[in-house]
């Protein structure tokens, strides 16, 4: 058994790319296959939820926070649910495919990339709606655009990097520990809340809490997210070099997790 | 011959899977990379199992229910690693576990197709390039861009066999999938793997169907609790099975007579010449004498095309029997099966076999071609259990001036009209009479016999 290295999960990513990419595009299909608008619900869904904060936040409870904060809002949710959906779906990803475990020579690590790569269509298809609700706003004078922006393909492939290592894991360990899809649930659910997605984490008054929030691994993403778009600055030394940290990291956990349990999937599934 | 599959020593365990032991494994398996199973925590699948199967050799597991062919095959497959041995498969591989595994319900059998082909280890190209075969294989054109939930599983399983045998693998294993689909489509497989076999595609197949891995096979495996009982000729290895389940003891033929040349029943010898006799069976009754005799009853050992020929079998009735069935099978040389059939499958039913007796299989015109040829006799049950199997028990060869091709010279003439004519008839090219086929014997075969 070859020993997982750094280039290991590129290597597998190339050699299943079009298996890979064959069963991305059948995902995409057959979620909206049925569906009167189709495809369109992937631009439809978070342009509704943009639609949905400005709503809520300029009429019901106007926010103190910064302006204008629906963009805010946005700029940090879209990354968060890349994350997250990603995340949780992977835990179902191998099980939920045991035909494919058992009955074919099928390499099981292309599962958990697959629903990976499907969430990443979903989030980059949000982008341009993101981004001409920047340009709106942008017009009405309430931020002004950087050329920092052009830097968002970075982040985003570091965070695809995080987020594959951890579907890795949880895809693995969740066919042997079960329970790890509810403990999921509800951890991500918290996660939501000590990433600074509803807030700037400078107001936060009490300095352990903000140790705990820049303790959890979204926060530099989602930050950087911000600092790229809505502030218009280049992201902080500290939260690169974390965000690389964390992607490399989760990467090469995630690799050697599924490596050992591999050889366990087809006979505990 | 070079190998395609080496299995070597391979042993499998199972684990029993408990409400705690999955996170105990989960445990073992990250912290201490040791997933080496407690004999109480596991159930063996397979023992010890050893053979290699040769390149374009057609190769047979039977057994009964959780003997472990399926698990054996997986381990081929590679979808499951045996806890201690090794596998080793040459070439490129396709498993037909379940037809159709991996088929999405919601989108199309064309979209299908393609990821199905990808999953099988294709490229997007070429299976560009096979499209229109497996949509003509699988007969559902009409509804190929439909999505495969609408689908009957008739449809589901004949797209996905079309898939699965267009991937040009070197080792195609098939786990009981040739059950599937209508009459005509269980021949299309048939014929489809016989042509499989014809390119030399080595082929693996466990199934139920005994007569499959008869009439398919080149070699058979029967395992039993995981360890393998036999391994060798199908037929051979089909009968033992067989007996088993009608639980009698395979017994060691012995016969008084040695006028057929070998005593029978001798253990499966790898060195043994192809055409040397085979025999086993369980004693009940016996083919004392195998021979193959002219009108008057004397032996032949060479004869012209076209003779008139007698089998006669001389029948030893140790235990009287009601049920039972006398067969006959000729082979060429090179293994072709050239005519084979017995009493019941021209429907004599059996009424009583009591005493000794003589049993005369007469062909008033033995009509084949120069060459080689062996004799099987057998006298079994109607559901194939052996009381005495004699495998190539007489060799003949038929002799004759004419080089025409073929296994089978039916009887003809040329006729000729108008403007068509032809000088004479060179005499020295027709039928040979026995003398110089005995010749043309003598200078083919080389000298083999063991004692």
């Amino acid at each position: 058994m070859p020993h997982a290295s750094l280039l290991m999960p590129l290597q597998v990513l190339y050699r299943h790319r079009q298996l890979i990419a064959a069963l991305t595009s059948r995902d995409l299909k057959a979620r909206y296959r049925g569906s009167i608008l189709g495809f369109f619900w992937s631009l439809a869904n978070p342009l509704l939820l943009l639609g949905v904060y400005t709503l809520v936040f300029t009429l019901f409870f106007p926010s103190k926070q910064v302006q204008p904060y629906p963009l805010f809002l946005f700029t940090g949710i879209l990354p968060w649910t890349f994350f997250a959906a990603a995340v949780l779906e992977s835990t179902t990803s191998v099980i939920s495919n045991a035909g494919l475990i058992k009955k074919v020579m099928f390499p099981a690590e292309a599962l958990p990339l697959v629903v990976v790569t499907s969430h990443l269509v979903h989030f980059v298809l949000a982008l341009p709606i993101l981004l001409l609700a920047a340009i709106a706003f942008a017009i009405h004078g309430d931020i002004t655009l950087h050329a920092t922006i052009a830097l968002f393909p970075f982040v985003m492939i570091l965070q695809t990097c995080f987020v594959a290592g951890l579907a890795m894991m949880v895809a693995s360990a969740s066919v042997l520990f079960r329970d790890l899809r509810d403990i999921l649930t509800n951890l991500i659910q918290l996660g939501f809340f000590i990433t600074p997605i509803l807030y700037q984490i400078d107001t936060i008054g009490s300095r352990p809490l903000r140790a705990l929030l820049r303790l959890n691994p979204m926060t530099p993403f989602v930050v950087t997210y911000q600092d790229l778009l809505f502030f218009g600055h280049l992201p902080g030394l500290a939260d690169t070099l974390l965000m690389i940290a964390y992607a490399f990291a989760s990467l090469s956990v995630g690799f050697v997790v599924f490596e050992r349990l591999r050889d366990v999937l087809a006979e505990a599934i | 011959m070079s190998f395609a599959i080496s299995v070597d020593h391979v042993d499998k365990s199972y684990r029993l899977w408990g409400r705690r032991s999955q996170f105990a494994t989960l445990k073992s398996a990250l912290l201490k990379r040791d997933l080496k199973l407690a004999p109480d925590a596991s159930v063996p699948a397979l023992r010890d199992v050893t053979f290699a199967v040769d390149k374009g050799e057609a190769f047979g597991i039977i057994g009964r229910n959780g003997s472990g062919k399926s698990t054996l095959l997986k381990i081929i497959t590679g979808i499951l690693k045996p806890t201690s041995g090794r596998v080793t498969v040459v070439g490129r591989v396709a498993a037909l576990i379940e037809l159709g595994a991996g088929f999405h319900p919601e989108i199309t059998g064309r979209e299908n197709v393609y990821i199905n082909g990808i999953m099988l280890g294709l490229s997007r190209r070429e299976i560009e390039q096979r499209f229109d075969k497996i949509v003509d294989f699988s007969g559902i054109r009409d509804f190929i861009d439909q999505p495969v939930k609408t689908y009957s599983s008739g449809m589901y399983v004949r797209l996905g066999f079309a898939v699965a045998v267009h991937v040009d693998p070197d080792v195609l294993l098939i786990d009981e999938v040739l059950s599937v689909g209508d009459e005509e489509f269980s021949a299309k497989c048939v014929a489809k793997i016989q042509e499989m076999k014809y390119r030399g595609v080595t082929l693996v197949f466990v199934t139920h169907q005994l007569d499959q891995v008869r009439n398919l096979c080149d070699r058979a495996l029967w395992l039993d609790h995981g360890a393998a009982v036999e391994i060798g000729d199908p037929t051979r290895v089909v009968d033992a099975y067989l007996q088993r389940v009608a639980g009698t003891q395979v017994s060691t033929v012995t016969t008084s007579d040695e006028s057929a040349g070998e005593r029978a029943g001798d253990p499966p010898d790898k060195e043994k010449d192809p055409m040397e006799e085979e025999r086993w069976g369980s004693g009940e009754v016996i083919l004392r004498r195998v021979a193959i005799t002219d009108p008057e009853g004397r032996d032949l050992v060479a004869l012209g095309a076209g003779s008139p020929v007698t089998i006669d079998l001389d029948v030893e009735v140790r235990v009287p029997q009601t049920d039972f069935v006398f067969g006959i099978g000729i082979y060429h040389a090179d293994g072709t099966c050239v005519y084979g059939t017995n009493t019941d499958l021209e429907g004599l039913l059996p009424d009583a076999l009591q005493s000794d007796g003589r049993v005369r299989f007469v062909m008033p015109s033995l009509d084949l071609i120069a060459g080689s040829y062996r004799v099987d006799a057998a006298v079994h049950t109607r559901n194939g259990r052996a009381f005495d199997y004699r495998r190539g028990c007489i060799r003949f060869v038929v002799g004759s001036r004419i080089h025409d091709i073929g296994v089978y010279r039916p009887q003809h003439d040329w006729k000729f009209d108008g403007g068509i004519t032809f000088r004479a008839v060179d005499n020295l090219k027709r039928n040979v009479p026995a003398p110089i086929a005995e010749y043309i014997r003598s200078a083919e075969e080389k000298p083999k016999r063991r004692k």
